[in-house]
Formats: structure tokens, C-alpha cells, sequence
């Protein structure tokens, strides 16, 4: 594994290309090059915790709106088992590997403090995990397999076991926990690390993504294939516009599972999509952009460049998410907000989007993860923003769809924090 | 006419011999940063034409492209050609925006889809998506195509796609299910997903051959009424473009033309306006009532069949919407048209329809206008399209 040169780059990029390459020798480079990281510590006490392993909002920044800031870097580990337990008997022989799962994420949360300068992270399980148990999961837990949701994509699936969710305002943080986890390093911001998972989970490596969200940061990959010099210098996304605004994001309450063994735990939908700038950035309008991204009635003035001109809403009306199907028809073009929106329930959404941007395989895209109690609140959502249903011209000006393009798919469950190492299906 | 592409790599020289640049007599405005043309040695020049007629019109030249083999896929046929990067005008609701490469490095890819039982090209919009490799890396994003007219190719899809280097490429088409009405010979199909692909080679021939092969017009021709002659590289889809050919024919690229106003079966609705054809925006729209038991409609209903198309070559306008208003019957009634391809009439719009006497008018309301992306000549026609007025001539029986 080699570590990039700093050369040209610029002090993000070369820690980007940090996060993305990992390695052990990264971790140094990267030290070498910000020299001593001031990261607040975490807890002894793990009860101070919240519950839930998705509790992460009252825990990060807000914008100068008051909107949710979600940490700047993010690697998603892939994780297989290394030995399966259903070949031994069943739950009782996973309460050692369990110990060591805790153990190993314990010392996570000593080492850092839960927040966008310290670390946020979650773990899931897939259902070809839960498969491997000869109970079923319970109806508190609407986890299907993935599937294909559109009629325009061919993905892969997520079948491993796991997913681990590391999350920082500094990509050596994140790169140091993911390390700390397997047996790479004696001490984790001065925290001693006694265990690790390594024994229990493999990593695959093939399938670690990474990512980073926030202003300035898509527009420093220009040198990537596919990122043209015109994505906007804010903009805190690739596709140009902010994103995550409090009054169209659910709340964590609403995407919490109430009831059963895994009340308290979330549903986690993660597709990984190719996004096509050039056409986005070099042939449409910015006019055409805001149209497509909002609404038809949205108009660049209330929008803004990059979205600085909206506050804490994407600004859509009740009346602008009713008329979607008369705009389809009407004006030939749909906003992708717009017909997301019309999964909203009561006038909330039912979604908590946490997606952030990739330049994994050199090209940009989208690692689209959200949360909800059940994942049927995902299809519909992701039914609504399709707009399939929709008389829309052309397909170009139906949202954003024709812009991106799933790759992969998985569906996970994040237990809730009592439960989040090794779950069996039916926890007594 | 019959031009077979027995080839690999067939060049055309589209239209006719044409005559050399006049520029003395020129009567329309040239913008000016246009005017000494792009600059860039490895593309023709582009004119912009100020004051253009809110009309089709003829352009300042006929492009000129590479045909490779075409490919099957499926059910369908695909015919790919190559040009050099070239302006085009994409629409969004009422927001036009001129699409202007940077640079010349690049081709404008095209495709014609097409059929292959019957030849009927399909002018509808799915999402048609293009992933480019050279030797075995991708190059850019996947893209999804835009559906396009001009007046030499019909509808294809199609986009300016930027390559950095010369070599070969392999294009790989992805054709998911058409979301449209089928009947006819072309019922029940296009259900399923396609994929396609084919390798091109771009270097410094394709570069210079291509571009030194446009042809101008007059100056005086510029942005006047009219358009220019399809192009005939094989068959067309006269008479419902029934390709009753055999094997030889492989190779044909079918241009998308409709059939022409006589060969639609039913009794014709009269423009309100005493005029010959009912027109809207500069679309013509051939409007057909077909009596009770017509293999449209399931009930007793007659059927409505609008089928919109650009003048001069019967270029179908795919993807709109429309809606239908009966009146002077025993009630007003108002149906939305369903965007239907047919095996013998291509592709158009139609309902059943009640309530339909002698006499009674029928106004066509068109809700959105063709979204489609447009070549030069097409970019200012289709825009503003006020209702189409129909009388029901007294021929029918009430
Ligand atoms: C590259 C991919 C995507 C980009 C760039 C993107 C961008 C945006 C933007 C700019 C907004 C408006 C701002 C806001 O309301 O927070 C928005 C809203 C939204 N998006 Fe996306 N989005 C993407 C993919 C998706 C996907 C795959 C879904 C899935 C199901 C989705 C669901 C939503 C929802 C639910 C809303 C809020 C609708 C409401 O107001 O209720 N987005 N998105």
C-alpha cells in the first residue's frame, strides 16, 4: 500500500487520499502531517451513552441555520465473520466473540468523545447475517433482503455480515479507529487498547468505502475523472446544493423501532451511486439545476448558488409536493425534493438521509444512506422520488434520476446499543 | 437512396451536394463571438442565427457523420453514428439551454433504435443509459441520453460525449423497459431490459474527415422557413415503416418519419380554423376518429388518434402530454391522451372517446410541449402551442 505524496495536493486532498488508502503507514503520514491531533477523549462510563447507536444529532454541530452538521469524513467497513457461529451452536457460542465485539467498541467510545471532533460511528448487520441463525428475526424488524427498486438499475448486493459506520470532522480519527479495531495500533488517542476485532470479523476490503460532506470539499476532486472545475466552490455536495435541511430530514425519533427486542435500533438502507456531473454542471443551466434538484417554482434566488439563500427548509410548500403530478404533466419537469416529499407523512418526512460524497473507484458519486424504523418507509420514499408514476417529459427532467446510478445496494440493521455486538434474531 | 452500409465504417456525406458558403448577400445577424466560428481546428464552424423564426427552419449546415454497424439487442435494432461535438438546445419546463462543447475533443454520439421486426423506431424516452470503457477503463460517469430531433436524423438519442485520447472505445448501451402503450404487431413488447454494445475508434482521421465533410448553406437560407432533407441511408418508415425486406436489408438505418396524413385510417377532424392541416407551434397534427370496434379501443368507443409531427419531414414529437375536450355533445368531456406506439402508425396519442356527435369540436389542449433536446432547427419551433380547434365533420355517424 502507498501513501500519496503530498506533492501538488492540498492538505485535504492528501488527507482524503489518506482515508481512502487506510494502512497502517497511513496513520503515521498522516500524524507526520498534522502533527499532534487535539481530539477530546470519550467516556469510562458507558451508561453516559445514549441508547441508540444512531443518537448522533443532538451530539453534532449545527450550521449557521441550525440545521444538523454531519461529520466531515466517513469509511464504511465491510466486515465478514471470521468463523461462523451457527457452524457451533447457535447464540451460546457467540457470547465470547460478543464480549470481544464490545470490548473492541468500548475502548472506541473511551478514546473519543461522540461528536463531529471526537467520533461517531454505528455497526449493522445484514440479513444474510440474521440468515446464518435458525430463528427469524421478529415483526418489531421489517429487514428485508435488497433489491433492485427501479427498472434503470442492475446493482450488487450487500451479503456480508457487517457494516461499520466511522464518522469525524478529521479523516485521521476515523482512519485511527478503523486501525485501533484491528490490531494496528497499541494506543487509540492515548487510550490502551486491549481488544480487537480482528478473530471475530474480517474486513473486505474490496468493499470499504469512504467519503466526505461539507463546504469547499467536492470541489477540491476536480482532478478526479468526472468532476468537472464548475462544481461550485460552497457547494457541500457534488450535485451543487445543500442537502439534509431540518424540516425535510425525520428525526431520529421517527426512525427508531418502538417496540421488541430491538426497540430503539434503526433500519439502514446504504446504495452506492455513480453521479454524472459533466452533463449536470457543463450542459445545464443553473436555472435548470434548481428546477430539477427543488421544484419548477423554485427559482434561483430563493435557492441560491449552492442553497446558502434557504434556511432550515428546502422551501417546498404543501401545495408545490401536491401539484407534482400536475407539474409532471403540466410544465414537463419535476423537482427531486418535490417528489421525495410526497412520502412525507403528517407533513414529516419519513427518512434520515446521512449520505455523503465518494471519489471511491476514481469517479464521483454517492454512498446514499439513510435511516428509518422500517425499511418499508425507504421504498416508499424511494418510490415517490422515482416518480415512475409521473408524466414527465423526458427522463432528464424527472428530479435528478437520470443523473445517478446505482451500483449497489444493502440493507442492515443497527441494533440498538445494547444489542449492537453480534445480535442473534430473537434476543430474549 | 438505397445506400447500404456494407462498411464497418461507412462515412456518409448527409443531403445532397450542396454549394459552397455564400457569404456575400447574407442577410441575418452573425453573433459575433461566433462569427470567426469555435476557434477550434478540429471542429466546424458553428453559427449562432440571430431573429430565428419561432418556426422550424433551416440551419446553417448539414452535419456530417460516421455510421457504424448497427447492433440487435433484444428486440430492438441500434444504429450508432458519430460526429464531432456539436451545440444542441436542451429544455427543461420553460427553460431552454443552449448546450455549448468547450472543447473538440469528443463525438456526438447518436443512435436510432428501430424495431427489428418491424422497423418502427421508437422515439421514446426510457432513460437510455451509455457507460464508456477503453481497454477495460471507464471513462467519465455513466450518462443517461438524451432524446433528440434534428432534421437530418429524426429522433435518436444522443449526447456530446468528451474523450481525451485516441484509441478504441467500446460504448454499452443500456435499454431499460419502454414505459408506453404498445399495440398492434408491437404489442406487449419492450418489457424487458437490453443491453448493447459496440467499439468505435477515435483518432486524428476521425478528427479531420469528419468535420471537413459539413456542408453550409447560403447565408440567405439561414433561419428561413423550412428544413433540411432527411436523411435516406436505407429504408424509411413510410407506410408504417414495415421493413418487408429480407436479410439483404441488414444495415438499413431507419429514419423516424411518420406516415404520411393519408395513410391514417378513420375520418379526419377539420381544423376549427378553416385551415388545410391543424397545426400548433408549428407541429402538424394528423387527428384521426376511428369508428366503434378500431383495435385501439376495447368498448364501443371511438378512438382519438392525435399523432403531432414536424413539418416538412414527419418527424414524430414524442413525449408529450395532451388532453382532449369533446364539446357541443350532450356533456363536455375531458380526456387525457395516452402516448401509444402503434406497429403500423408509430408512434402517437390517443383515447377513447364518448359522447362524439356531428358537429361537435374537440380541442386539443397541449399540456406539455416536446421536452425533447433539439438540433439547430428545430430549437425555437414546438415551444408556444396554443389548443388545436377541431370540428367533427357531419361524415360520421352519431
Ligand atoms: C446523488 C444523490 C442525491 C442528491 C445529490 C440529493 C440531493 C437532495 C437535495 C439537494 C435535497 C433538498 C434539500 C433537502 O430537503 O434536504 C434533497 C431532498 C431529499 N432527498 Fe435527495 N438527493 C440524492 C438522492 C436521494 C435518494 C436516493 C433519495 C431516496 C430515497 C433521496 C431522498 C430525499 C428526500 C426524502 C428529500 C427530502 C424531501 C422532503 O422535503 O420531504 N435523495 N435531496
Amino acid at each position: 500500500m502507498t501513501i500519496p505524496e503530498r506533492g501538488g495536493l492540498s492538505r485535504r486532498d492528501y488527507l482524503r487520499a489518506v482515508v481512502a488508502v487506510g494502512g497502517a503507514s497511513a496513520i503515521s503520514a498522516c500524524l507526520d502531517e498534522r502533527g499532534e491531533v487535539d481530539v477530546p477523549a470519550g467516556t469510562d462510563d458507558p451508561d453516559s451513552l445514549p441508547a441508540r447507536q444512531h443518537a448522533w444529532n443532538e451530539f453534532l454541530e449545527t450550521d449557521d441555520d441550525g440545521n444538523v452538521r454531519p461529520p466531515e469524513h466517513h469509511v464504511l467497513v465491510a466486515l465478514s465473520l471470521a468463523s461462523d457461529p451457527a457452524d457451533r451452536d447457535d447464540g451460546d457460542s457467540l457470547t465470547e466473540p460478543a464480549e470481544t465485539v464490545e470490548g473492541s467498541l468500548q475502548t472506541l467510545e473511551r478514546a473519543y468523545e461522540w461528536s463531529n471532533d471526537g467520533l461517531l460511528f454505528t455497526v449493522g448487520y445484514t440479513p444474510s447475517y440474521f440468515d446464518r441463525f435458525d430463528g427469524e428475526l421478529p415483526e418489531t424488524v421489517d429487514l428485508p433482503v435488497p433489491e433492485a427498486l427501479t427498472d434503470r438499475e442492475d446493482p450488487a448486493f450487500d451479503e456480508f455480515d457487517a457494516l461499520l459506520h466511522l464518522a469525524s470532522d478529521h479523516p485521521e480519527v476515523v482512519l485511527r479507529a478503523e486501525k485501533a479495531l484491528f490490531g494496528e495500533l497499541e494506543t487509540v488517542n492515548g487510550e490502551p487498547i486491549e481488544t480487537d476485532l480482528t478473530g471475530v470479523f474480517e474486513r473486505l476490503e474490496e468493499r470499504r468505502r469512504t467519503g466526505f460532506v461539507g463546504p469547499g470539499l467536492p470541489a477540491e476532486h476536480t482532478d478526479v475523472d468526472g468532476v468537472p472545475d464548475s462544481v461550485p466552490e460552497e457547494a457541500p455536495f457534488f450535485m451543487g446544493f445543500r442537502s439534509g435541511f431540518r424540516e425535510s430530514q425525520a428525526t431520529e425519533d421517527r426512525v427508531t423501532i418502538r417496540d421488541g427486542p430491538f426497540a430503539g435500533g434503526a433500519t439502514q438502507q446504504l446504495s452506492s451511486l455513480d453521479v454524472q456531473l459533466d452533463v449536470w454542471f457543463e450542459q445545464e443551466s443553473h436555472a435548470q439545476r434548481v428546477m430539477k434538484t427543488f421544484s419548477p417554482d423554485h427559482d434561483e434566488d430563493q435557492v441560491g448558488e449552492v442553497g446558502e439563500a434557504l434556511e432550515t427548509s428546502n422551501g417546498l410548500t404543501d401545495e408545490q409536493i401536491d401539484d407534482t403530478e400536475a407539474d409532471a404533466r403540466n410544465r414537463g419537469v419535476v423537482g427531486h425534493a418535490q417528489k421525495a416529499a410526497r412520502a412525507r407523512e403528517d407533513g414529516e418526512q419519513i427518512i434520515l438521509r446521512r449520505d455523503f460524497n465518494t471519489v471511491d473507484g476514481d469517479a464521483p458519486g454517492t454512498h446514499f444512506l439513510s435511516l428509518q424504523r422500517e425499511m418499508d418507509d425507504f421504498l416508499a420514499v424511494r418510490e415517490a422520488m422515482t416518480g415512475a408514476d409521473l408524466d414527465v417529459g423526458i427522463s432528464q427532467n424527472n428530479g435528478i434520476r437520470s443523473y445517478i446510478f446505482v451500483g449497489r445496494r444493502g440493507n442492515y440493521l443497527l441494533p440498538p446499543r445494547s444489542r449492537r455486538a453480534l445480535p442473534t434474531p430473537r434476543p430474549d | 437512396m438505397d445506400r447500404r452500409i456494407d462498411r464497418r465504417h461507412f462515412l456518409v456525406q448527409a443531403g445532397a451536394a450542396a454549394g459552397a458558403v455564400a457569404v456575400a448577400g447574407c442577410t441575418l445577424e452573425v453573433e459575433d463571438e461566433t462569427a470567426d466560428g469555435s476557434g477550434d481546428p478540429t471542429l466546424p464552424q458553428f453559427y449562432e442565427i440571430q431573429d430565428k423564426p419561432d418556426a422550424v427552419y433551416l440551419p446553417t449546415h448539414r452535419e456530417a457523420m460516421e455510421m457504424l454497424e448497427p447492433v440487435e439487442a433484444g428486440e430492438y435494432t441500434l444504429a450508432p453514428m458519430l460526429s464531432y461535438v456539436h451545440p444542441f438546445w436542451i429544455i427543461s419546463g420553460d427553460e431552454i439551454e443552449r448546450e455549448e462543447p468547450d472543447d473538440g475533443n469528443g463525438v456526438h454520439l447518436m443512435i436510432v433504435v428501430w424495431d427489428t421486426e418491424t422497423g418502427v423506431v421508437l422515439p421514446i424516452d426510457s432513460g437510455t443509459q451509455l457507460r464508456v470503457t477503453k481497454d477495460g477503463e471507464r471513462i467519465g460517469s455513466p450518462r443517461t441520453l438524451w432524446t433528440m430531433i434534428s432534421q437530418q436524423m429524426g429522433f435518436h438519442f444522443g449526447d456530446n460525449v468528451p474523450l481525451a485520447d485516441d484509441g478504441t472505445y467500446t460504448a454499452e448501451l443500456t435499454i431499460p423497459p419502454l414505459d408506453v402503450r404498445t399495440t398492434g404487431e408491437l404489442e406487449g413488447k419492450f418489457a424487458e431490459t437490453e443491453t448493447a454494445s459496440f467499439e468505435f475508434e477515435y483518432d486524428a482521421a476521425f478528427r479531420n474527415e469528419i468535420p471537413a465533410r459539413v456542408e453550409y448553406l447560403d447565408r440567405e437560407e439561414w433561419g428561413e422557413p423550412g428544413a433540411l432533407e432527411p436523411m435516406r441511408h436505407g429504408g424509411d418508415m413510410e407506410n408504417g415503416g414495415h421493413n418487408d425486406s429480407d436479410d439483404e436489408d441488414a444495415g438499413h438505418v431507419q429514419f423516424s418519419a411518420l406516415p404520411p396524413a393519408e395513410e391514417y385510417p378513420g375520418i379526419g377532424l377539420e381544423p376549427s380554423s378553416g385551415a388545410d392541416a391543424a397545426t400548433s407551434g408549428d407541429a402538424v397534427f394528423v387527428t384521426r376518429l376511428l369508428e366503434s370496434g378500431s383495435r385501439f379501443v376495447e368498448g364501443g368507443e371511438r378512438y382519438l388518434l392525435v399523432s403531432p409531427r414536424t413539418p416538412y419531414n414527419r418527424v414524430p414529437l414524442a413525449d408529450m402530454a395532451m388532453t382532449a375536450t369533446v364539446s357541443g355533445g350532450e356533456t363536455d368531456s375531458a380526456v387525457a391522451l395516452e402516448q401509444t406506439i402503434d406497429g403500423e402508425y408509430g408512434i402517437h396519442y390517443g383515447a377513447a372517446l364518448a359522447g362524439v356527435e356531428p358537429g361537435s369540436t374537440v380541442t386539443i389542449e397541449i399540456d406539455s410541449f416536446p421536452q425533447v433536446a433539439r438540433h439547430q432547427g428545430y430549437d425555437t419551433a414546438f415551444f408556444d402551442m396554443p389548443p388545436v380547434e377541431l370540428m367533427v365533420p357531419d361524415s360520421i355517424d352519431s
